[in-house]
């Protein structure tokens, strides 16, 4: 992800702003890290550039 | 339409509604990601029509990120969502700016000037559904409205003052249903585009602020 996405991005959960924590980046694509509710500080993954901003309970709802 | 130029099996959907009631059962293996079909071109279409360039948009369910792209051909800042992991990767390796998530959980109240969202619309009893990525992309659950409910009942938070949301729905799915729904919700309907297939007719509807 681009870091300019934090402008639209929110917590899912209850929709304050997101702190970024960037662990990887190539140039300005941000390819690891972790966004933290300010409010909740619920912990949001950063996988292969890709925000995982499902709410805790969704992650593992996956199909086979 | 078919995206005859599209690798693999991008026209499988295609084929398959125009022949017969679509069968999730003839999908299954195909593919796992949705490619873009008829319902994806009307969408993106009546979509493209609607943005001016600069126009923040959200592309719920995008899928390989065929509707997203095409609005940011159109000058847009388009941003795809996706609750499937295969669906995100894909929309990343075709330039989309993608976040996994549920709907328009994950944005800020007003960012949007349009929303578009091509929902799984197919209605599908229990037992034909099955347990994958491709399923979820396609069934739209007993009635058709899965997420087309919950879809309308959220997305008014993120729309800008004068934004508004577009949605492909099927005649399969009821769209004179659908659009009471959404008034019950607050949100004012108009059908933009129409398009007539063998057993279906695909439908995109306007919502905004009433």
């Amino acid at each position: 992800m681009k870091e300019d996405l934090m402008e639209i991005i929110c917590c899912p959960l209850d929709k304050h702003d997101l702190d970024l924590e960037v662990t990887e980046r190539d140039d300005d694509e941000i390819l690891a890290g972790e966004l933290v509710c300010t409010e909740c500080s619920e912990t949001f993954p950063i996988e292969d550039g890709i925000p995982n901003l499902l709410p805790p309970d969704m992650r593992d709802e996956a199909p086979a | 339409m078919g995206e005859e130029s599209d690798a693999g099996g991008a026209g499988e959907t295609a084929e398959e509604s125009g022949t017969e009631r679509p069968s999730l059962a003839n999908q299954r293996g195909v593919e796992s990601v949705y490619q873009p079909a008829e319902d994806s071109d009307l969408l993106a279409r009546t979509a493209r029509e609607r943005v001016e360039a600069g126009d923040t948009v959200l592309d719920v369910g995008t899928g390989s990120g065929y509707v997203a792209a095409t609005l940011a051909d159109a000058g847009a800042r388009a941003v795809g969502v996706d609750v499937s992991p295969l669906a995100c990767q894909e929309a990343a390796e075709n330039g989309v700016p993608v976040v996994r998530g549920d709907l328009v959980e994950p944005f800020r109240t007003d960012a949007f000037d349009l929303v578009a969202f091509n929902p799984p619309y197919l209605p599908t009893p229990p037992e034909q559904e099955w347990d994958d990525w491709m399923e979820h992309a396609l069934s739209g659950g007993d009635d058709g409205r899965r997420l087309v409910d919950p879809f309308l009942e959220t997305v008014e938070r993120v729309l800008a003052p004068s934004g508004e949301a577009l949605m492909l729905v099927s005649s399969l799915t009821n769209p004179e249903a659908v659009r009471a729904y959404a008034a019950e919700h607050g949100l004012a309907s108009e059908q933009l585009a129409s398009e007539k297939h063998p057993y279906e007719a695909l439908v995109v509807l306007r919502f905004y602020r009433e």
